[in-house]
């Protein structure tokens, strides 16, 4: 039994291969998927995806949406995901204290809910790449 | 007037072998010749082009000056093709997103239909106040692409004023930014511009602000202008309901007052290489296979306010992009058409330019004749 794995933006396609299992973060926490999951959907949360490719994990951020489990094919729709790999470390790092300092300066609901969601996309990105090393 | 046309056929003329009978004249043509050399020109030629009045070393300029236009119309022509080119390809590569999302929305809802879900962006309202997104394009020199779309709003305007709603302008591309500007007695909540290709976050910052507007409830109903990509030689301005977006992939309908533009659709999958189609049935059939049990991990409520962000993004990213291969689209046939008149003015000015020329040098032949003659 193989499992498929399609990552889609709105710009491209991330990812469309077999995977062995993945980690997925979702709104009411992280859940595994190997072969033969029984189908599910579910809303995606900010956070990371770990993929694992025979003995190998990889990870990749992803910002927020939805993914659909069935059939051995794991369709995840997100509107931005990035691999761990292709982050560059300094400008992720970089992006991170911006949005803390933003988060600290923010002023009333509207700013502080942008920052913090700012902040959260940042700090998953770092994530993703510190998993990895 | 009898003289200028004897000239004129002097030099149309090819050989001079019946000079003589014409020397005793040619006195008076070299006096005449410099101011001459513009009429004769009318009669002869004003069945191809309107007559061109001027001496030969304002003619060369002026070749040149078309000669570089011609070059400048080409190479944007050119320009906007390749441009073209990927903005199709943005559109093929966003195509697996939309296509899925559609899927899985159309899904979702047949399996949430039992129940009473309640989604922020669903809500329908009586419609009291509406908010236009217009998608213009940031340049000019593409024909009438701007002018049509906002033409098409102003329309929009003036029906929502005659069915008394209220109304906001949410613009985005510096075309009608500049538009609005200049006229302020329409209201515009926020002018946005668009940059060389749309990109997720683009259609994010214009999906948060109508977001917003709509769920403070400040508007009731939010439309999209935007030109719908048809080919390359054809593009349709159009008019599409946002929000509230249908929890069952309906057409919404207003109550009381029917605030729909008669070419609304929905599900709007439509795809590009001049293939239009809205493939809504097909994605009905791709759907019938997928398991009919699917366990809902959260709330149906929850999964709803995951999915219909994405969809709204990807709908209004879809017609941003629509709108800039149009616009390239347009750009490329205005400029092919422009080019087109340069090769002909150009044609046309050198005719002009070397019968002028050889009027010029039959007049000083005649006239080195005659000087002949009148020694002999």
């Amino acid at each position: 039994m193989t499992l498929n794995l399609c990552v889609l933006t709105p710009n491209r396609i991330v990812w469309d291969s077999e995977v062995k299992e993945i980690i997925l973060s979702t709104n009411s926490g992280q859940i595994g998927v190997l072969p033969n999951h029984a189908p599910v959907a579910t809303a995606v949360d900010i956070g990371i995806l770990r993929i694992r490719l025979n003995d190998q994990w990889l990870t990749m951020a992803l910002m927020g949406g939805f993914a659909r489990i069935g059939n051995n094919e794991i369709t995840v729709l997100v509107n931005d995901a990035e691999k761990g790999s292709d982050i560059d470390p300094q400008e992720a790092q970089q992006t991170l204290e911006i949005a803390e300092a933003n988060l600290r300066k923010a002023e009333g609901k509207r700013q502080t809910i942008e920052a913090n969601l700012a902040l959260r996309r940042a700090r998953t990105r770092v994530e993703a790449i510190n998993v990895m090393s | 007037m009898s003289c200028s046309n004897l000239t004129m056929w002097v030099s149309s003329k090819p050989a001079l072998s019946d000079t003589s009978s014409l020397s005793c004249r040619s006195f008076i043509s070299p006096f005449q010749l410099p101011s001459q050399n513009s009429l004769p020109a009318s009669p002869s030629r004003s069945s191809s082009v309107s007559p061109i009045h001027c001496g030969l070393r304002e003619l060369r300029e002026r070749i040149d000056s078309v000669k570089n236009t011609q070059k400048i119309t080409e190479a944007m022509k050119l320009v906007a093709a390749a441009k073209v080119r990927r903005a199709q390809e943005a559109v093929v590569n966003g195509r697996p997103f939309s296509e899925t999302l559609v899927e899985v929305l159309y899904n979702i809802n047949e399996q949430l239909q039992v129940e009473d879900i309640d989604a922020p962006l669903t809500n329908v309202r009586p419609v009291k106040k509406v908010a236009l997104v217009v998608i213009t394009g940031d340049r000019g020199l593409c024909g009438g692409f701007n002018n049509s779309i906002i033409k098409k709003a102003e329309r929009r305007i003036s029906e929502l004023k005659a069915l008394g709603l209220e109304y906001t302008i949410i613009s985005v591309g510096k075309k009608g930014n500049s538009y609005f500007l200049r006229r302020p007695y329409i209201p515009v909540d926020k002018f946005l511009e668009g940059t060389n290709l749309p990109t997720a976050k683009e259609a994010q910052a214009i999906a948060d602000d109508v977001f917003s507007l709509f769920v403070s409830e400040e508007v009731d109903k939010v439309e999209l202008l935007y030109t719908k990509f048809v080919s390359l030689v054809k593009s349709d301005p159009v008019i599409h309901t946002l929000l509230p977006l249908s929890p069952k992939g309906e057409i919404c309908d207003i109550n009381g007052v029917c605030v729909d533009a008669a070419d609304d659709e929905f599900f709007r999958l439509t795809t590009k290489e001049g293939k239009l189609t809205v493939e809504r049935d097909v994605v009905r059939t791709t759907t019938v296979d997928f398991t009919p049990v699917l366990q809902f991990e959260q709330d149906p409520v929850q999964i709803l306010d995951a999915l219909l962000p994405l969809y709204l993004n990807s709908q209004i990213l879809r017609a941003l992009q629509e709108s800039l291969a149009s616009e390239l689209a347009a750009r490329m046939s205005a400029m092919s058409n422009a080019t087109d008149n340069a090769v002909e003015l150009k044609k046309n000015l050198s005719r002009v330019y070397n019968r002028q020329r050889q009027a010029k040098i039959t007049g000083e032949i005649l006239e080195i004749v005659s000087g002949a003659n009148a020694l002999v």
